[in-house]
């Protein structure tokens, strides 16, 4: 379980710094999905990275473990859905899962590999907080 | 530092950075930039209603030449390094597919930069954009921009739907839907 958390938060903290560095081209991934409004989009490709951010280290050290692990599962099936939905309506949208660079096109595997992801933060945290927690550190406080 | 310390710490955290995105998005030097368009500097004088601005180009599927034409024209201004220029192949492939009889379909280079984003436009770099992205529909390398000057909207890509009558029945810039442009061929398809 403690590798499972580590990988999960591994992923979001290499997503989120790759995201990071460049909000116009992460703004450009986000639009082509044409799912939402641009005044919408603009503040989300800013904030996105550092909330990515955020989840993926507090997952590394175990803090607000079950939380963390609840909102990444709802990131992955979001972004599932999202790509998803720009596969059955045939938008050839960018994944833009890690970054710029990136230039995978959203397609089935990447739906299966977000479920995935989804299944491994519930199971993150259904056994929250598991070993090497900050969790486990606050409870005996 | 307890647990509701570093809850509360957690809150603010996200609330910051949440109100960060919106104060620059809204206030910052990003706003405007981010859209589903690649910049261009040219408005040329093309207007949606007016008289389309007569144009002819070499294309991959012989010559074209507006004033010629007695169906309606799908023009497309492009990029190839424009991201948007990109995407819009596959939506624009899928109204050929459907409407290449009935409409002419035209996609003319509108920029002196290439795919890479710093050597200059070519034929070459025209050919090898329609390889890499399957592009089906005719396509024309303008060495002068000479047709960028006369339709592009500010935007990569800018798309005109001309009707037979030569006016422009439609005339915007960015990524548009199938959806959109399906509806606008069978406007002046009626």
């Amino acid at each position: 379980m403690l590798l499972l958390r580590i990988l999960l938060g591994g992923l979001l903290l290499a997503a989120g710094a790759l995201k990071a560095g460049d909000p116009s081209s992460l703004a450009a991934s986000i639009a082509a999905f044409r799912l939402l409004p641009a005044a919408i989009v603009g503040p989300l490709a800013l904030a996105l990275p550092y909330l990515e951010l955020m989840l993926g280290a507090y997952l590394i050290v175990g803090l607000f473990t079950r939380v963390a692990a609840t909102l990444a599962a709802f990131e992955f099936l979001i972004y599932a859905a999202a790509i998803a939905s720009a596969v059955v309506r045939r938008i050839p949208a960018g994944c833009g899962c890690f970054g710029p660079k990136d230039t995978a096109i959203a397609d089935w595997p990447h739906v299966a590999f977000d479920l995935a992801l989804a299944a491994a933060s519930g199971v993150v945290a259904y056994a929250a907080p598991g070993a090497l927690a900050v969790d486990r550190v606050l409870r005996r406080v | 530092m307890n647990r509701r310390v570093l809850a509360t710490l957690t809150t603010v955290a996200i609330a910051a950075i949440v109100a960060a995105a919106v104060v620059i998005y809204f206030r910052g030097p990003t706003h405007g930039s981010v859209q589903n368009a690649s910049q261009s500097p040219v408005v040329g004088k093309a207007q949606k209603g007016k008289t389309a601005p007569q144009f002819e180009v070499a294309t991959t599927a012989g010559y074209f030449d507006l004033s010629k034409t007695r169906k309606p024209v799908f023009l497309e201004v492009f990029a190839t390094w424009c991201p948007h220029c990109q995407r819009e192949t596959a939506v624009i492939d899928r109204l050929y597919a459907k409407y290449r009889n009935r409409v002419d379909f035209v996609a003319v280079s509108g920029s002196d930069t290439g795919m890479d984003g710093t050597s200059a436009s070519s034929e070459l770099d025209v050919l090898n954009w329609v390889r890499q992205f399957n592009v089906k529909y005719p396509v024309a390398y303008d060495p002068i921009l000479n047709v960028a000057s006369l339709y592009l909207q500010g935007g990569f890509p800018t798309i005109a739907i001309i009707g037979t009558n030569k006016k422009i029945s439609d005339l915007d810039d960015g990524e548009i839907t199938y959806g959109e442009l399906d509806a606008a061929l069978r406007s002046v398809l009626r």
